[in-house]
């Protein structure tokens, strides 16, 4: 009987931790994704490494202010070039906007000149809800422990502005930085801003 | 990708210009700038409003967007001398989109304001410049902008102007008064916890948060208002100072804005007007009043159905004690107390742990889970076999506790273990006063939880206390004899009885193949059971205890191993159809969904809304003897009420959200909606009779 209450209780933790949200300072969620070329990724296979992880949706304004300023590239190309990996995340469900089929997604990484490392494809929203990612473009950076170290908006200035880019503050930069440099993040959390993931 | 145009129109009020947003040949947005006045008056204030009018189903943002979003702006380029205030924000909805993301938003119109002082000597005309910029949304986002020109004379006097749009959105603008009811700010492990009391005249209450410097709170959500009173969570990490709208709604929609204090317990807001100490007063008397009905409710729990076989056999226990010393006697009762008190406290701690992980914990939540149910039928069951005499435990050192003792010995452990078993078993029945006092505790903090659950433990182990000190009370029960054993060995059949109920919950939750499952697994344990009773007593060979040893090893394997682990965990979990519902019984009924019963009693429909669940006996006897009868079939018919079934066997988040609009937290439940007053459902007992029924319908003889 008393192992029965504990096996209630343990159950009822099992819960707990299920609705728990990814916490900044804690490991980051594990998951497996396939990119736009057909290969699958697990979180684990990056360990060692710094991974950023972007949700993507080339439709949303937010997105389009930082991809067609050339910020979000330049942001790839810089920290990919210091051994980050950078995964672009799509979680937008089949229909909804910022979907798109492989071919497309790689036509357009073409076509925007992204320099991610890939781009992963959560049709079904999985990984987004795991990260209780809300927002596109949505930041987080995973340290090379594996523990989740920055989770929040790509910068300071909450606009569609691209004018806005100049003057703000990137807490994405700072925050990789910060971890290339062995330094704890200063500025670990922030309020993301976007438009909703279209789950 | 996609176009703004500005065009510049004259309105007939002559009040200034348009700008209309175009998206696929879509007018989106139309921005105008408006006065609320004909004439700028020298040194008298007017309002500028930016009003912005958005198609069908598109929604501009609130000034804390929510999740994600972005609030409108208005940047006003004015002449000189000229002072104008901040943006003034009606109150906005609240959408929630996919993936629950949550935003405040205006669907429809809405007017932003500003106040304009000009200085004593300015001279017209007046030209006031604007530029707004908005992100609009509806499944996807475009942003938005307008430069907007006013032009107003100056004179000595000017007329109002575009007063019922004015009028419109002043209604809806949040008031900076104290508002007039009591606001109680508790801090939580999870954030705030928002009480509104002495509430007259509202049906919700809702609160809509400002972003907050650091840490902006969490989603809140509106809440029925019961008894003048409300309690809104606002989750946000550490408690940090909280500012927001407090929306009332009865028909329209009022607004207050209030903010927390720094964060000591149970501190009044600093707008509440001349706060009594109530705090200590007013909620204290109230919990009091709780706890006496959580101790009552706990009391009658010992007579639910239920728990009836445990309590039976509890009574057993006392008439067999009832030789033993008084000492012996209290020690055995204090024990068996100790169990209860240790189920109902352990359970408050597991529901203060996920209330603080944000889930939807509800009353009797175990049991719908297949895996507890799975594993209290094992236990059940081999409980049975013990009271059959199937195995007996004899372990050295006969303090021991197992299950098995808890069921063969009444040593203190085995008392202990049953305040435990008869306190689990009780859980799923809600007895009337529980039902308040349940309600009230899962909208309060975590002491409060505590000192409910503890005053239904309390209740529900008093009469044990009360026989264990006073053992002379059961004088007259009759004297301890072979006829025990006889008595013991029936006791195995109420539990066979309670675990064919256990058996049929499972298989109204994964289906007939879980309940194969689950049964060859309690065979396999039952055939363990028996080789451990055969060949295990100290009487046994070596060798025999060894073979007998492999044997419950080889059975135990297969059941955890196989049958549980791979088939039971396999058997898919069935989900409640409008079949299913519908089979159970001779009423057709509809399976509810809030937006089927919103449609209902939109049409004028009466709707009879059935709260229920399979592992719920006091829902299913209501069912039988109260609810499916022919009188009531008839009722239904005639009237042309439609009856809605709620199944709750398996959670169910809409089910709970609807439940906790009226402060409830388990089943049964039962809601009659009259035509015509689809805003004020009749609440009826949790224990009905078929007259209640008819009389609550509107049928039945007064």
């Amino acid at each position: 009987m008393k192992n029965l209450a504990a096996l209630t209780l343990s159950l009822a933790a099992g819960i707990t931790l299920a609705f728990a949200e990814p916490q900044v300072g804690q490991p980051a969620p594990a998951f497996t994704l396939t990119d736009s070329d057909g290969n699958p990724h697990n979180l684990s296979d990056f360990q060692g490494k710094v991974v950023v992880l972007e949700w993507l949706n080339h439709g949303c304004p937010f997105v389009v202010k930082h991809y067609e300023s050339g910020n979000m590239q330049k942001l790839q190309k810089d920290y990919t070039g210091k051994g980050v990996v950078w995964l672009s995340v799509v979680s937008s469900a089949p229909g909804k906007q910022g979907h798109m089929s492989p071919e497309d997604t790689n036509k357009t990484k073409t076509e925007k000149g992204s320099a991610a490392t890939a781009i992963l494809i959560d049709e079904d929203g999985t990984v987004g809800k795991l990260y209780n990612a809300q927002v596109t473009p949505e930041m987080f950076i995973i340290n090379s422990d594996g523990v989740l170290v920055y989770a929040g908006a790509i910068d300071d200035r909450k606009s569609t502005d691209t004018a806005d880019i100049a003057g703000a503050k990137n807490y994405v930069a700072q925050a990789l930085d910060e971890v290339l440099a062995g330094k704890p993040v200063s500025e670990a959390t922030s309020k993301a801003y976007g438009c909703s993931v279209k789950y | 990708m996609f176009r703004l145009l500005s065009v510049l129109v004259l309105t007939l009020l002559g009040t200034g210009p348009l700008s209309a947003q175009m998206h696929n040949g879509q007018k989106l947005v139309e921005a105008t700038l408006v006065a609320d006045t004909t004439a700028m008056v020298p040194g008298k204030p007017f309002r500028v409003g930016l009003h912005l009018q958005m198609a069908p189903g598109w929604h501009t943002y609130w000034e804390n967007p929510g999740d994600s979003g972005l609030e409108t702006t208005l940047r006003l380029q004015l002449p000189e001398g000229f002072t104008s205030g901040p943006l003034v924000w009606p109150l906005p909805q609240r959408l929630i989109e996919p993936g629950d993301i949550q935003v405040y938003a205006y669907k429809g119109e809405t007017l932003l304001t500003v106040t304009i002082m000009p200085p004593a000597d300015a001279t017209g005309p007046v030209e006031i410049k604007a530029r707004a910029t908005w992100l609009v949304c509806e499944a996807i986002c475009i942003p938005g902008s307008a430069d907007l020109t006013l032009t107003l004379p100056a004179e000595a006097s000017g007329a109002p102007a575009n007063t019922d749009l004015f009028a419109k959105f002043d209604a809806l603008l949040p008031s900076s008064e104290p508002p007039p009811f009591e606001t109680l700010w508790t801090p939580t492990p999870t954030g705030w916890n928002l009480g509104l009391r002495g509430i007259t005249d509202a049906r919700t209450a809702d609160f809509f948060p400002y972003a907050g410097e650091t840490a902006s709170p969490g989603h809140t959500a509106p809440r029925e208002v019961a008894n003048g009173n409300a309690d809104i969570s606002i989750p946000i990490d550490g408690s940090p100072p909280v500012r927001g709208v407090v929306v009332l709604e009865n028909g329209s929609r009022h607004g207050w804005i209030i903010e927390s204090g720094t964060g000591t317990p149970a501190e009044s807001s600093a707008f509440t007007p001349a706060p009594p100490p109530s705090d200590l007063t007013k909620p204290a008397a109230s919990l009091w009043s709780i706890l006496v009905f959580a101790f009552i409710g706990g009391f009658i729990l010992n007579l639910m159905p239920c728990v009836l076989p445990v309590i039976s056999l509890k009574i057993f226990g006392f008439m067999r004690q009832a030789g033993d010393s008084r000492a012996n006697i209290l020690k055995h009762g204090l024990a068996f107390i100790a169990g209860i008190f240790v189920w109902f406290l352990g359970l408050a701690a597991v529901i203060v742990a996920l209330k603080a992980a944000g889930s939807e914990v509800t009353w009797a939540f175990q049991f719908q889970n297949p895996w507890f149910n799975f594993v209290i039928g094992a236990v059940v069951f081999v409980f049975a076999l013990n009271l059959f005499g199937v195995f007996e435990i004899t372990l050295p050192g006969r303090a021991a506790v197992s299950i098995a003792s808890a069921a063969g010995h009444s040593g203190v452990s085995g008392s202990f273990a049953h305040g435990i078993l008869a306190t689990l078993l009780a859980t799923p029945c809600t007895a009337p006063f529980l039902g308040a006092a349940l309600g009230f505790a899962f909208t309060r903090s975590p002491t409060v939880i505590f000192a409910v659950f503890f005053a239904i433990a309390a209740g529900m182990g008093f009469p044990y206390l009360v026989l264990s000190a006073q053992p002379g009370w059961m004088k007259h029960l009759p004297k301890p004899g072979p006829w025990m054993e006889r008595l013991k060995q029936f006791m195995g059949f109420p539990l066979f009885a309670t675990l064919l109920w256990l058996l049929y919950v499972i298989g109204q939750q994964r289906g007939t193949e879980a309940v194969i499952w689950a049964a060859a697994t309690y065979l396999c344990l039952g055939f363990g059971a028996w080789l451990y009773g055969a060949f295990l007593g100290p009487v046994s060979s070596p060798r025999a205890k060894w073979l007998a040893s492999a044997g419950i090893a080889a059975a135990l394997a297969l059941a955890i191993g196989y049958f549980a682990g791979n088939l039971f965990a396999g058997a898919a979990a069935s989900v409640p159809s409008a079949k299913t519902a519908a089979n159970t019984d001779g009423i057709p009924w509809v399976p509810f969904s809030d937006a089927e019963l919103q449609k209902l009693l939109a049409e004028g429909r009466p709707v009879f809304l059935d709260f229920t669940a399979d592992w719920c006996i006091t829902c299913k006897f209501n069912e039988r003897t109260a609810i499916d009868t022919r009188a009531v079939r008839e009722a239904f018919a005639k009237l042309g009420i439609v009856p809605m079934k709620a199944d709750w066997t398996n959670s169910n988040p809409e089910i709970t959200r609807k439940l906790a609009q009226f402060d409830r937290v388990g089943v049964p439940f039962y809601l009659f909606y009259a035509p015509g007053r689809a805003d004020d459902p009749v609440i009826l007992p949790e224990l009905l009779t078929e007259q209640i029924v008819l009389r609550s319908i509107g049928a039945g003889k007064p």
